[in-house]
């Protein structure tokens, strides 16, 4: 590296990445041990480090790092798949389909499929950096998927994107504005997260800088809240209203809901679906940066795992489950969590978290204040924003994704199964090893 | 027997009617959506027909999944029974899904307890399926007309030991345990749902179906059937593939019919609260279980009306502390004791009651009640005049949409002189408040013979007219044979000419003068004259001798009507038609005012209004009038960036997020808007002559808006950016909560909030408080609101995180030419605002600014969650 020609602020902040980009590697595949004090019981040490190691390399590691489970003692940690013995497998030449159609209603708005039944879950600009949100928007496109803008507006630099950009339209409708509603193929309207429902949304002062509260057209270093719920919407007749709205504005798009997971999420689901919805997004309880409170994660909401069954065998006696695209989000780390959230009655999974550690994230929860997180992710420090490139941020998403399908791929040989669509709502796949 | 001994015995003899299945479950069923409500009440008795076409406007707060009626007051001669019958026996109205059950119904349930003196066959089309989209064959109606028989009376008493209560609330009793047992073995047990009680109160009806609202009207061919009071729903049931009637509304308790819009977070604790008293809901939706609480507090509880009210929805915070002492004392027990059957969420019920145990004869009533919070649309409106004969012909509504009020309206006037189009008086309900309770009671009771309509509020304050001009009548002496000759000046010179002139003309003269100006449209040149002069007639305030203003504007609404006609027929180069089902024009010149006839075109999807005018705005048109408007939503939604240039005239009743995302255009409604207006709008000016309804601006980055009327609930909510707004009225609460809009000094936004009103001589007066509601500017963080409040009237306890601060002659600099525009828009001068007690005072002693606490607006919100946290032991 040369010196010349570069300030100290770049040297900084090369240092600080060339460090970073390092640690994660001899980490995950250097060490035999953990860091200290890393992860948690439903993140553990071994999930992050080996969800850094599938960034880095695209594939599961083989060096005993446990990528499958975590081991909170319950939900995707204590089901496992039955698999056919060896001798039933599918040959490895069999070509396993894992296309997701996301527009099943029949009108005539456009059959949208992704190639793999994942896509990016909504994180704001003012939550995590642009180079994060390019960095996922550059994976969407590379893939043919999504990611989602979250509600802090729509950076420009996303605009080239905007094929595999969701616009979402949240409670705050902070930079919501009809262009950016225009450009979307697909209009998430968030009702509530599942990692703090009825809570909103919120950005301390501390990261609302200059160039957020520009974009959110909002006071620079004022907390920002998203209120809880759409005060234009208290029914369903309300929604499907809003629905019509965003229709007014851009009658191409598909219109995603997401909804928490209250008890009766069922009927939620069946309702969104009678108002126009084309993705039903169920936002379990486990989700969230270190931004959702944790009395909010640990308390509120139905754990997803609950969640999609239910909404699943709803949707089913309404007979209309093959008319609407369930995706599952809110503690979905593994591909293992993703081919089970499939398995239990969702069509594909909406990630976030796994995203974030891909990218470097070690679940320290010190994403909101200050100057946010250590990493560069969950800030919107101009200094600290620049450890992730979105070329280098991408190119590990991309590997997490191909590490992702190549591991759904070879779930579906084991069972037996050419396409993702036989695994949906089959828990006689799973077993219970609590 | 005191009350409390009856009320035991009474909750006592339910006992026998505790289910032998599990009624706890199939609650998950309960979801209820939204819907689309609407109610009148007048001396008259109306005909159904008239609800016919506001129900059609409203289908798509519905999905056809379930609609009724309920009629009350009704006549006896269209039911084939004397008016002693009607009056005196119960009408039994009884659904059959399956007719084979009939005869076992009729003995076990009608002709073992009651003597029959009537049995009316509702008639009803042959074929369901003429009734577009019916997909369910609805029940077959059978009302009977009934008495209870002596030895079953007798023996009731004897039985529950209530010989001593009053003879009435026996029968009731009666009655209303018949239903239930009737209803658990033909609906709820059976499986296969072959009968059910629509309706049992006296000289009450309920009809409803799996279909709209308007579907019942036409499928039991009750166009022609009349009634002093009728409610009407369309449902939106969340889920469901299978429905039956029986879920549909209304839901009835014993004397009263309910209709509701909206659903409850506690439906399961209110079902237990009922279980405690007895009282068991079938039917398995939160309206039912509604109905039931109402009946439960008037009728066993014998609560009056207001106390009611007040145990569905309590008066909280600051209003609470305004009551009187002696209300305190009362409401707080009332709220400590039915806290468990308060509705919890978003909810507005009318209610059709034939109130038979009323003191000096039946009450035939409508009431609408919102709950605390309003989170449901609300309006309600009122129409009087009082006949040569001294007869007071009145109507009053209420309902989800005023769209809906101005279609019921505009049909009656049609079949009947008596009414016409313009409602005297539009207003909204304050949930749980101090002033109005949140409540509006519409009565109907026979003095003398002659039926009258009586408006209160939940505390028995009268809703006076606010009239006492005579109305117009097409035809009548005082219409006829005059001429005005009309001086050549411009509209705004004219208007003032006309307004000198008014305190001394009659109808003839005006009608001579507003046909004259009619008349002059036929001259393409002047037409933009005439459009000016008749707008500003129907959006200024101004006091119109001995005339009415709805008459007057019925007229202005006529010759307005005439001049667009005029101009469908003979476009000019100034002014060109357009309507559904016709070929795109072309633009000729960006200046062509492009008048779109808005009544072919759907209020949403692809057939909308608003779709349409994004096609002519694409083919080159910026300049609109919209006429004949009726809840047409999303009027100038998808222009997207930059539209400046474009200009929408709205006349007629829009509908909801008029003016959303509006990024450069401008729209002036002479009218009042309705609900989620300018929704997330960026830059470009809305106008509205009158009112506007909730969550106004909600969102908005930017944008100017000037409001003649009040806004309702929660105007302005998380806007940020630079907003810049004049509302003239005030709000019903929740102004500008978590308001994000910089410091205005410094480009930033605010509103200026004048609290004035029109009184009943439209002129301008200042309201009792410019701000009635409890929670002003919570958890703002930046913008300010400039209030009208020379008297300082707002007191600090109604901010939530705003404080007073010095207003400046920085901050008079920066609105000054904002209350100049509103001046010029509304004919609000300056100098009449800076008036107080008749002297003209600095704008620093009139205005008060509010901006955000220095404190952190969201410090008890973190401290909190720290808090918790830590007690937990949480790591952060």
């Amino acid at each position: 590296m040369s010196l010349a020609n570069k300030s100290v602020f770049e040297l900084i902040v090369d240092k600080h990445t060339t460090n970073l980009h390092e640690g994660f590697r001899i980490w995950s595949e250097e060490k035999d041990s953990a860091p200290p004090a890393l992860g948690d019981y439903r993140w553990t040490d071994d999930l992050i480090l080996a969800t850094w190691y599938q960034a880095a390399h695209g594939k599961p590691p083989e060096s005993g790092l446990e990528y499958k489970t975590g081991r909170s003692g319950g939900g995707f940690d204590v089901l496992d798949f039955n698999f056919l013995p060896e001798s039933k497998w599918l040959a490895a030449d069999v070509d396993i389909d894992l296309t997701l159609p996301l527009n099943r209603r029949g009108d005539h708005l456009e059959k949208i499929s992704i190639p793999l039944p994942i896509y990016g879950g909504g994180m704001s600009y003012g939550s995590v950096s642009e180079q994060v949100m390019l960095s996922r928007a550059r994976n969407a496109a590379h893939w043919g998927t999504f990611t989602s803008t979250g509600e802090g507006g729509y950076p420009k630099s996303l605009t080239e994107y905007k094929d595999n950009v969701i616009t979402q339209v949240a409670t705050g409708m902070f930079g919501v504005r009809e262009e950016t509603i225009r450009n979307a193929r697909i209009v998430e309207f968030k009702y509530a997260q599942g990692a703090k429902p009825g809570l909103g949304g919120h950005l301390l002062g501390d990261k609302a800088t200059q160039t957020v509260s520009e974009i959110r057209e909002s006071v620079p270093w004022v907390s920002l809240f998203s209120p809880f719920p759409f005060h234009s919407v208290y029914s369903v007749e309300d929604h499907r209203k809003h629905v019509d709205w965003i229709k007014q504005t851009n009658p191409r798009a598909l219109v995603s809901v997401k909804v928490s997971t209250p008890t009766d999420v069922d009927m939620v689901a069946v309702g969104s679906y009678f108002a126009g919805a084309h993705i039903v997004h169920l936002d379990g309880a486990y989700g969230g940066t270190g931004a959702a409170p944790e009395i909010a994660k640990k308390n509120i909401a139905m754990p997803i795992e609950f969640a999609i069954p239910k909404v699943h065998k709803y949707l089913v006696s309404e007979e209309i489950r093959d008319r609407v695209t369930v995706m599952a989000s809110g503690g979905i780390r593994t591909a293992y969590d993703i081919a089970k959230a499939i398995a239990l009655g969702a069509d594909g999974a909406v990630i976030g978290t796994s995203e974030l550690v891909a990218m470097g994230c070690t679940r320290c929860s010190n994403c909101e204040r200050g100057r946010g997180c250590p990493f560069g992710l969950t800030t919107t420090d101009p200094l600290l924003s620049q450890f992730v490139q979105p070329d280098w941020g991408a190119a590990r998403l991309t590997n997490l994704y191909t590490s992702y399908a190549g591991q759904l791929r070879d779930i579906l040989r084991r069972l037996g199964l050419r396409n993702i669509g036989e695994l949906r709502g089959r828990p006689d796949l799973l077993r219970y090893v609590g | 027997m005191g009350q409390r001994e009856i009320i035991e015995k009474m909750l006592a003899a339910r006992r026998g009617l505790r289910p032998d299945w599990d009624w706890q479950a199939g609650r998950d069923d309960a979801a209820e959506g939204g819907c689309g409500v609407i109610g009148m009440a007048s001396s008259e008795q109306v005909a159904a027909k008239h609800m016919l076409q506001a129900l059609k406007q409203m289908r798509n707060r519905g999905n056809g999944k379930g609609g009724g009626i309920a009629a009350v007051g009704l006549v006896p001669r269209e039911f084939g029974v004397s008016k002693e019958t009607l009056e005196n026996d119960y009408l039994i109205a009884v659904a059959y899904m399956d007719p084979k059950v009939r005869a076992k119904v009729e003995k076990d349930f009608i002709r073992s307890i009651y003597v029959v003196d009537h049995v009316h066959e509702q008639k009803h089309m042959k074929d369901y399926r003429k009734v577009a989209e019916l997909e369910v064959r609805p029940p077959d109606v059978v009302i009977y007309f009934v008495r209870i028989k002596p030895k079953v009376l007798k023996d009731f008493m004897a039985e529950h030991d209530m010989m001593n209560v009053e003879k009435r609330r026996v029968e009731d009793e009666i009655v209303y345990q018949n239903t239930y047992k009737l209803n658990t073995t033909f609906y709820q047990s059976t499986g296969e749902k072959q009968a059910f009680v629509l309706s049992h109160g006296k000289n009450l009806l309920v009809l409803k179906m799996v279909g709209y609202g308007d579907d019942v009207i036409e499928y039991y061919q009750i166009e022609n059937m009349h009634a002093h009071v009728w409610i009407g729903h369309h449902r939106y049931p969340t889920k469901g593939r299978v429905w039956h009637p029986g879920g549909a509304h209304p839901f009835i308790g014993l004397n009263e019919a309910l209709v509701h819009n909206g659903d409850f977070a506690n439906h399961s604790s209110i079902s237990e609260y009922l279980a405690q008293r007895n009282i068991y809901p079938l039917f398995l939706t939160d309206t039912e279980v509604a109905v039931q609480v109402f009946d439960l507090l008037h009728r066993t509880y014998n609560y009056p009306l207001e106390y009611v009210i007040e145990a569905l929805a309590p008066t909280t915070e600051r209003d609470f502390h305004m009551l009187p002492q002696e209300k305190q004392r009362v409401y707080e027990m009332l709220q400590t004791t039915h806290m468990h059957c308060s509705p919890d969420g978003p909810w507005f019920f009318l209610i059709a009651q034939s109130d038979t145990h009323a003191a000096g004869g039946p009450v035939y009533r409508l009431t609408g009640i919102t709950d605390t919070s309003m989170l449901r649309p609300q309006v309600f409106a009122y129409q009087e005049r009082t006949l040569d004969d001294g007869h007071k012909v009145a109507i009053g509504f209420a309902a989800s949409e005023k769209q809906g009020i101005d279609a019921a309206l505009e049909s009656l006037a049609e079949t009947d002189k008596r009414f016409w189009p313009r409602a005297d008086k539009f207003w909204n309900a304050r949930g749980g408040s101090h002033t109005d309770g949140g409540a509006f009671l519409f009565s109907v009771k026979y003095d003398s013979k002659k039926p009258a309509l009586a408006v209160t509020d939940k505390f028995g304050h009268e809703v006076k007219s606010p009239v006492q001009m005579p109305a117009f009548t097409p035809g009548s002496r005082r219409a006829r044979g005059l001429s005005v000759s009309i001086p050549d000046m411009p509209a705004a010179g004219l208007f003032k000419w006309m307004q000198g002139q008014l305190p001394n003309w009659n109808y003839g003269e005006a009608l001579a003068f507003i046909s004259g100006l009619g008349e002059a449209a036929d001259e393409p040149k002047k037409r933009r004259h005439v459009i000016d002069m008749l707008t500003l007639l129907m959006d200024r305030r101004y006091p119109s001798g001995q005339m009415r203003r709805s008459s007057l504007l019925t007229l202005v609404d006529a010759c307005f009507a005439d001049v667009t006609e005029l101009i469908r027929k003979r476009p000019s180069p100034d002014y060109v038609y357009h309507k559904a089902g016709v070929a795109l024009p072309k633009p000729n010149g960006k200046k062509q005012i492009l008048v779109l006839d808005a009544s072919g075109y759907t209020a949403q999807d692809e057939t909308s209004l608003a779709r349409e005018l994004q096609r002519l705005y694409e083919a080159g048109f910026t300049q609109f009038m919209l006429v004949k408007c009726h809840g047409h939503r999303f009027i100038g939604n998808g222009f997207a960036e930059n539209s400046k240039g474009v200009r929408i005239d709205v006349y007629g009743s829009p509908g909801d997020y008029l003016a959303s995302g509006a990024d450069g255009m401008e729209i002036h409604v002479h009218n009042n808007g309705q609900d989620q207006l300018a929704q997330i709008m960026k830059t470009g000016k809305l106008v509205v002559h009158g009112d506007v309804g909730q969550t106004f601006m909600y969102g908005a980055k930017g944008g100017e808006a000037y409001i003649l009327g009040n806004a309702a609930g929660r105007p302005l909510i998380n806007a940020v950016g630079k907003p810049r707004v004049v509302i003239n009225g005030t709000c019903l609460d929740y102004l500008a909560e978590s308001f994000m809009a910089g410091d205005p000094l410094n480009g930033g936004g605010f509103v200026v909030l004048n609290g004035m009103a029109f009184d009943d001589n439209n002129e301008l007066v200042s309201l009792e408080t410019p701000y009635p509601g409890s929670n002003l500017f919570s958890l703002a963080s930046g913008g300010a609101i400039y209030v009208r409040d020379p008297r300082q009237h707002v007191a600090e306890d109604q901010l939530n995180g705003g404080r007073f601060v010095e207003m400046t002659d920085a901050d008079w600099a920066l609105i000054e030419p904002y209350l100049e525009e509103n001046a010029r828009l509304f004919g609000i001068s300056i100098d009449r605002l800076l008036t107080v007690d008749g002297e003209t005072r600095q704008a620093e002693e009139v205005y008060r600014k509010i901006r955000p606490s220095e404190v952190r607006a969201l410090q008890a919100e973190e401290a909190w969650i720290h808090k918790a946290t830590a007690r937990r032991g949480v790591k952060r």
